[in-house]
């Protein structure tokens, strides 16, 4: 209906066309160009580069899965690195080469160990969910905070799953009915066909996510969030939807920790699960916008990139080297500016690097009469 | 209303990535020169940043080191400074065939964690024709794959007798496996009556490679044979290696960790083990000594129970290649063996250059063939030259090793007790496969 609307993109006549996912012409041509440029990026920009894109878009699948239980259901979750980890571990067990010294399945068809990645994790997930039912806030935060250190140990000890502490495992490249994804052919490069499967997982997860928050269950997890007493006087089945958020943002995390390996081939279970990981998704999600989709698919990107973007800074700033024996050195940088960039994000734009977009686009809409 | 807001965020964000960007694909470099020198990637017709002569080319060589937070960051930093200053010296010497050859522009940090190492190793891949450097013995497991099918050359800091079998390693001095080998045998020169030794070391090809040449020594010489796997960490992590030590009482301990486990461990031992009357004697492999720890309050049990077993003479040994090293690095303010090794190791890669330059193929498949092709380096009296014998492969080769002993008044804190030698174990001894595999 309301597309007969045209030039009055506020008015909606019915609550369908305002919950629509995409409700204003805007946004169907924003998405569609998107789309477009993800599509084609592999034709326009170097492998290298296309290897730090696949890898901010797989995060973004992760800190979505974190925004679910975080940011909408309101569960302060430290635990995200043990749910990428079970993923990891996961898919490098199903995709594992037999005869090797470790598990291994040889199932390298991706359609089957990225969703069995996710699953195993959201098992893991629904079996943590009963101490959310219990616990909230900071409690809540450091029972999943001993989930890390307790899946940690196993991680580290588990040598025939994990390869072991300060050894790993590679991951299996990926093969689509039969076709690889992870080695270059005559057609495609290694990293554009990865670039592409990242891209299409994120599509997927991203708009399911739009879609989970937006049903009834969306809105029993903000319902929680706001105040669970006041929810659960409501009608809410606090126990079955805390349940749900940390399942499914299990199986996201699961999903993420699967791929997150595979351009770059091997994972160490004690660095790559570790309180660092959980931390570096929570940031991600803080600087893209706590709450929302496409503020986690920020983050992601964000701080992704924050290395990238601070590998240009000795141009600018004579006596910064890149080399990381030297002091002071963009890696040192870096990490300042990670630190200092949350605590900025917190004290001056909650909203994130969506907020700041909210912004702009305000300033727009009303231009020229802004204030 | 909210919905559209996102999507167009996410569409301006992907629109200020692509032009942030502004890559295009396509066109590795590569060609020949005016010298009729075939080049294809890291090697360039441009100056290098730092260069000494304008007018010639660069090649460039990538360093994967532990600079920030792993376990070898104080020998590492050192190494990769002594490289810079061992190629400083070439390129001042005239350089290699009209090139200079760059190692500062693509160091990146490691961590000693195979996972980081695969990623940064990915980043700089595109712009290096070789590594100067790739620490650990796992981390460079985990990008071999990938340097084998790339036909990348490398140095690895590391002596992991894995690598004997890889035409893409380029590896300098006696591994850990045959190195233990040469401990064992001149432990039990200085005590006949040893009769057990435990292995302690890293889990992964750096321990277990050490504890595999351990094992075989044991079975030679009729001992009894423990291997303990441990992580880095203080003394919280070593405590459970302390007391499995003092309960099975090896005689003979051999040191397979960084030099602050092995300084734990060490201290450990000699405090706890006092009362129960086990003092037993440690060696350790080259990178488990640091002289920082003589100011340490683990000196006193390290001199007392401490060798170290290395592939070649500490700082202060008289030869021209110490020497040089010496004369062009000056007196650098923590002095360590990681200054000894990166100029050690970068002797090999510069025959290398040179055979690949005069077979006028600068390709990086011209330089893993010209590196295959070495029966000899001219290590300045570092090494024998023998030990740069590439051409005869595993079965060739160098199982040499020194003695030392912790000395205060030594500029890297050891002096050498004995001097290159083969035991009759290693001697007897043939690599046939990684000695990790026969643990």
């Amino acid at each position: 209906m309301s597309t007969k609307l045209l030039g009055r993109p506020m008015l909606y006549t019915s609550y369908e066309s305002e919950m629509a996912l995409l409700n204003t012409g805007t946004k169907k041509a924003g998405l569609g160009l998107l789309l477009a440029v993800g599509v084609g990026l592999p034709f326009l920009v170097s492998d290298p580069q296309l290897r730090t894109l696949a890898l901010a878009l797989i995060t973004a699948v992760g800190v979505i899965g974190l925004g679910l239980v975080t940011g909408y259901a309101g569960q302060v979750s430290l635990g995200h690195a043990f749910f990428l980890g079970v993923g990891a571990c996961t898919a490098a067990a199903l995709g594992g080469d037999p005869d090797s010294d470790l598990i291994g399945f040889g199932v390298t068809e991706v359609l089957i160990w990225l969703p069995a990645a996710g699953l195993v994790a959201a098992v893991a997930g629904a079996l943590v969910a009963p101490l959310a039912v219990r616990l909230r806030g900071l409690y809540l935060a450091i029972v999943t905070l001993g989930l890390v250190f307790v899946g940690g140990y196993v991680f580290n000890e588990w040598t025939e799953l994990t390869g072991g502490q300060g050894v790993g495992r590679n991951m299996p490249q990926p093969t689509l009915f039969g076709y690889e994804l992870g080695v270059s052919d005559e057609f495609f490069t290694k990293e554009q066909k990865l670039y592409w499967l990242m891209l299409v997982v994120l599509v997927v997860f991203a708009f399911a996510a739009r879609n989970l928050v937006r049903s009834r269950v969306g809105r029993a997890f903000s319902a929680i969030r706001d105040r669970d007493i006041a929810a659960g006087i409501m009608g809410v089945n606090l126990f079955r939807y805390k349940m749900v958020a940390f399942a499914v943002s299990s199986f996201y995390a699961g999903c993420c920790g699967a791929l997150l390996f595979v351009a770059d081939g091997r994972f160490e279970p004690n660095t790559s699960f570790n309180l660092d990981t959980s931390i570096k998704f929570i940031a991600m999600l803080l600087i893209g916008g706590v709450g929302t989709i496409s503020g986690a698919i920020l983050g992601a990107f964000f701080i992704i990139y924050l290395p990238v973007l601070t590998g240009y800074l000795p141009d600018l700033i004579p006596g910064l080297s890149t080399n990381a024996a030297q002091t002071p050195n963009t890696h040192q940088v870096e990490l300042v500016l990670y630190g200092a960039l949350l605590i900025i994000f917190l004290i001056f734009e909650p909203r994130g690097l969506f907020g700041i977009w909210l912004r702009l686009r305000n300033y727009w809409k009303a231009w020229p009469f802004s204030y | 209303m909210r919905i559209s807001s996102r999507r167009i965020a996410a569409a301006s964000a992907a629109a200020i990535l692509v032009v942030g960007l502004a890559g295009c694909r396509g066109g590795g470099g590569g060609g020949t020169d005016e010298q009729g020198i075939r080049t294809d990637v890291g090697v360039t017709s441009e100056p290098c940043p730092d260069a000494i002569d304008e007018t010639k080319g660069c090649i460039y060589l990538g360093t994967l080191s532990d600079l920030t937070v792993g376990p070898f960051k104080p020998l590492a930093v050192p190494i990769t400074e002594s490289q810079a200053a061992f190629w400083k010296r070439v390129n001042e010497a005239g350089g290699i065939a009209g090139y200079e050859v760059d190692v500062t522009t693509y160091v990146k940090d490691n961590q000693y964690n195979p996972g980081v190492t695969t990623q940064v190793y990915n980043e700089i891949k595109p712009n290096i024709l070789g590594l100067i450097q790739t620490l650990g013995s796992e981390p460079t497991n985990a990008i071999l794959a990938d340097l084998k099918s790339s036909n990348i050359l490398a140095v690895p800091a590391a002596w992991s007798s894995t690598f004997a079998f890889e035409d893409i390693i380029l590896e300098s001095g006696a591994n850990y496996c045959v190195e233990a080998m040469n401990a064992i045998d001149w432990a039990l020169e200085q005590k006949p009556d040893i009769d057990s030794v435990t292995a302690v070391g890293y889990p992964g090809d750096y321990g277990d490679d050490a504890a595999g040449g351990v094992k075989y020594s044991a079975e030679q010489n009729d001992l009894t044979f423990k291997h303990i796997a441990t992580g880095p960490g203080g003394g919280d992590v070593q405590g459970a290696v302390v007391s499995q030590l003092i309960t099975e009482k090896p005689d003979l301990v051999i040191l397979t960790t960084g030099p602050t486990e092995a300084a734990t461990i060490v201290t450990l031992v000699a405090l706890q083990g006092a009362s129960a009357g086990y003092a037993p004697m440690f060696i350790g492999n080259s990178p488990t000594w640091n002289p920082a720890i003589l100011a340490s309050p683990a000196a006193g049990a390290m001199t007392a129970m401490y060798h170290q077993a290395g592939p070649w003479g500490p700082w202060g040994s008289d030869t021209p290649g110490h020497e040089a090293m010496r004369e062009a690095l000056g007196t650098p303010a923590t002095l360590n063996d990681g200054y000894t090794a990166g100029w050690v190791w970068s002797y090999p890669m510069k025959a290398a250059l040179e055979k690949a330059a005069a077979n006028k193929d600068l390709t990086r498949k011209g330089l893993v063939d010209a590196a295959k092709s070495l029966t000899s380096v001219d290590y300045e009296g570092m090494l024998p030259s023998e030990a740069g014998n590439y051409a005869a492969g595993a079965a060739g080769q160098f199982k040499q090793t020194l003695i030392s002993k912790p000395d205060a008044n030594a500029p890297t804190g050891v002096t050498t007790v004995e001097d290159f030698f083969t035991g009759p174990t290693a001697e007897g001894f043939t690599l046939t496969k990684a000695c990790h595999e026969t643990l």
